[in-house]
């Protein structure tokens, strides 16, 4: 019987802190900003960077020493592909390096004089490409247009010589075929490939950042009022604390939530196979543990604009940690374990699956579980930091600015 | 003449001295990013992306396939699966990131020249695994192709030379030029980096500017300057420009003797880039503070400039292919000159005639606070805290 009267009163309390804190938040004019106006606006910004998805048109110079049909068909051929964009021609290489280093061109095709002359004497014939090594997107999209290029060539010329070899053709010809197909993001783009992850990570570092903010702010008060923060519900339990805190967070985000991972990628046109309901709940574990990490944060915030310098940087690891850049299992072991403390590493690998993979969250059981793992020790050690917290607020005058 | 800089810059040290946030945000925050960027990024590539095969036909060739892939630096065949079923379970639970089908009845179409077909899926929603698989996916289909139709001209009586020549008439080469490897690392880590110094330097510029009004202290920071602000910003400023200086000099040191990244144009200049990217990006912070003179909406700013500095500043996504009324942004913010700078210089090799409007432009940075300093001096004088 006691068991559960207890199990009441912490429920009670709970919502007692909820509510208290929703209306703390609204009226908090730079925690809207960060709770509200950035999901809103920082998925459309970063979209709209990376909405060209692929590289097109990369300005080449071409030098000709062959001058021939073939070496103009080379030339025309390329430039028909979508990467390759003809600059012009230069009269040698050192001009069309100068180029390069102005920056007017970022690739050079050289045909040497005897391109034309090698296959017609039954050698090899070569053509050079020199890239540009300052971004790979650019490289990968020539290399690729320059393999497929030298493959269908190679498959014209092959032709008509078997044949005046006196052999069949078809026996020359490709005996095995093969079909590259795309999963998930099969239009290869960029925004497609990178903003399902960075959705994730803005849900994760807005609101750490406001849940910083809030924590940050009551410490000032409490320093502001001798140890005691007058706007907290007093006479709670630190866990009814801390979770009435989270699950305010969390449902405040929810709008948020489903703006971010159905709105944003409808409006764009990225991949969407993802079903409503297995995002949805995928993640709202990682939004009760992005807001307990956020009040494990406000350890180091005295005061609420310290979330600045403490929070914004680490958007950049946790970006770098989900492995959306880089692939998780190339990752080095101690930043593979610090990946794993992190919500939006999880959250980041699960919403791809859903969303891009059309994946269930059952195929997320790994993702999902961590997350609520997460949960658990977020909340273990949120309640520490607050209950440390508020003893050192009673001890101490507070620091001086 | 005292015109009051020793006495604030004697103040601002005291300051960093009580403030641990300081010394933590400008010199051991920046050294660990520095330390997490260079050892995170281990190899050159992430070899050997996990994938699987299905092989339908169970065939002496269609083995042969199989023992290409196997021995493909760039994929990890995991499983050998015998349904498409299986394998797109595992990409969606992300033990693999491709996979190959080798199709029934494969080596008798293969030899009856009916040219069956190698289908091969990659998963496209992690980039680097997703490219690397198709590389080595295709590479070896390729191959396959190649090692048939060889033998076959062989059984003609042709050489291995007029076979090579058959088969591939045509070659073209390519050379990645001053980066054969391809090696991601050389303009990831750099790149990210000095995008990160720079939000560090601009955030803690903001910070410690706006702070002192916050705090109401303002008007004894302008009094300790006799009441001339540019003395008071230059007093405040100066010991976190040496400090940065100093550490963005150690990270270089680190990636160019550490870490072995390329260095083929002027080391003296590219560290005189440094050193004016610093005071860029001071300059850059100064001017929001000047004209935003509240703790919370100069650093919302600025963090909101600096974060996503790490994507228009091409880095990753070029420059010249974005929307124009977005990539013209990318040329507002001091870190994207230094990128230039960087692997015009220092990774292709070029003289430094060729971005002297880079260091141009960082100089041109250092002007843009004096236009709003005013602002900041009525703030200071008259300070207002809005939370």
């Amino acid at each position: 019987m006691k068991m559960i009267k207890s199990i009441r009163t912490w429920i009670l309390d709970t919502g007692r802190v909820l509510r208290h804190e929703l209306s703390l938040m609204v009226h908090d004019a730079g925690l809207l900003l960060f709770f509200v106006a950035l999901p809103l606006m920082y998925p459309v910004v970063y979209t709209l960077i990376y909405n060209p998805e692929v590289v097109t048109k990369v300005p080449v110079c071409v030098v000709d020493d062959s001058r021939t049909p073939e070496s103009r068909k080379l030339v025309r051929d390329a430039s028909a592909t979508r990467a390759f964009g003809l600059y012009g021609y230069s009269a040698n290489m050192a001009e069309a390096r100068e180029l390069w280093k102005e920056q007017k061109v970022y690739a050079i095709l050289h045909i040497p004089a005897d391109f034309a002359k090698k296959p017609r004497r039954g050698e090899q014939g070569h053509a050079t490409i020199y890239c540009d090594m300052s971004l790979l997107l650019r490289y990968r999209a020539l290399v690729a247009t320059m393999t497929d290029l030298q493959l269908a060539l190679a498959q014209d010329i092959t032709r008509e010589r078997v044949e005046t070899l006196g052999a069949d053709a078809s026996m020359a010809s490709v005996p095995v075929r093969s079909q590259a197909n795309f999963l998930g993001d099969s239009s290869q783009g960029f925004a497609s490939f990178v903003i399902p992850g960075i959705v994730i990570l803005i849900l994760q570092q807005s609101l750490m950042l406001g849940a910083g903010l809030l924590g940050g702010t009551s410490r000032e008060r409490r320093r502001a009022h001798g140890g005691i923060d007058p706007q907290e519900v007093q006479g709670v339990s630190p866990f009814a604390t801390v979770w009435g805190k989270s699950l305010a967070y969390a449902l405040f985000y929810i709008p948020a939530a489903i703006y971010v991972m159905h709105f944003i990628p409808w409006m764009f046109d990225l991949p969407r196979l993802g079903h409503p309901v297995d995002y949805l709940l995928f993640i709202f574990p990682m939004l009760l543990a992005a807001g307990f990490l956020g009040q494990c944060m406000v350890v180091f915030l005295p005061e609420r604009e310290y979330v600045f310098p403490v929070i914004v940087f680490t958007s950049v690891v946790f970006l770098f940690l989900s492995g959306l850049t880089w692939p998780r299992y190339a990752i080095e072991p101690v930043w593979y374990v610090l990946g794993n403390l992190v919500p939006a590493t999880w959250g980041v690998e699960g919403f791809i699956r859903i969303n891009s993979n059309g994946a269930t969250i059952a195929q997320n059981a790994v993702p999902y579980v961590a997350l609520w793992i997460q949960v658990v020790m977020y909340s273990v050690l949120s309640a520490l930091v607050y209950v440390w917290l508020k003893r050192r607020a009673d001890s101490t005058a507070g620091i001086k600015a | 003449m005292d015109i009051g800089f020793i006495a604030s810059l004697r103040r601002q040290l005291g300051r960093m001295c009580r403030m641990p946030v300081y010394i933590v945000m400008t010199a051991i925050v920046p050294l660990l990013c520095a330390w997490f960027f260079l050892s995170l990024l281990g190899p050159a590539l992430p070899l050997r992306t996990p994938a699987a095969v299905i092989d339908l036909d169970h065939s002496a060739l269609s083995r042969q396939v199989t023992r290409a892939l196997g021995a493909s630096e760039l994929v990890d065949i995991r499983y050998k699966l015998e349904s498409n079923h299986a394998a797109l379970e595992l990409i969606r639970s992300g033990k693999i990131f491709g996979y190959f089908t080798i199709p029934e009845n494969f080596e008798r179409e293969t030899i009856d020249g009916n040219a069956p077909m190698l289908e091969y899926y990659t998963n496209m929603t992690y980039f680097v695994p997703g490219t690397l698989a198709f590389k080595g996916f295709k590479t070896v289909s390729v191959v396959a192709a190649g090692g048939v139709v060889t033998a076959k001209l062989s059984a003609l009586g042709l050489t291995a030379d007029q076979i090579s020549a058959l088969v591939q008439p045509v070659v073209i080469d390519t050379h990645g030029i001053g980066n054969p490897w391809t090696n991601y690392n050389y303009y990831l880590t750099p790149s990210f980096l000095y995008a990160l110094i720079a939000l560090l330097v601009m955030i803690m510029t903001a910070f410690s500017i706006t702070i002192e009004i916050k705090h109401g202290t303002s008007v004894e920071w302008l009094a300790t300057a006799r009441g001339h602000i540019g003395v008071a910003i230059l007093g405040k400023l100066l010991p976190q420009t040496v400090i940065f200086t100093l550490v963005a000099f150690a990270i270089e040191a680190l990636m160019v003797s550490y870490s072995h990244f390329p260095m083929n144009g002027s080391l003296a200049w590219m560290l005189v880039a440094l050193a004016l990217f610093v005071l860029a990006s001071q300059a850059f912070a100064t001017l929001i503070a000047c004209v935003l003179p509240n703790p919370r909406l100069s650093m919302s700013v600025i963090s909101l400039v600096g974060v996503l500095t790490f994507s228009f500043a091409g880095f990753s996504f070029p420059v010249e292919q974005m929307y124009g009324a977005i990539g013209i942004f990318s040329y507002l913010v001091p870190v994207r000159y230094l990128f230039l700078i960087y692997v015009n210089t220092g990774l292709n090799g070029f003289e430094i005639y060729y971005v002297r409007y880079c260091y141009a432009a960082l100089l041109a940075f250092l002007y843009l606070p004096w236009l709003a300093a005013w602002k900041l001096k009525r703030a200071c004088l008259r300070p207002v805290y809005v939370p």
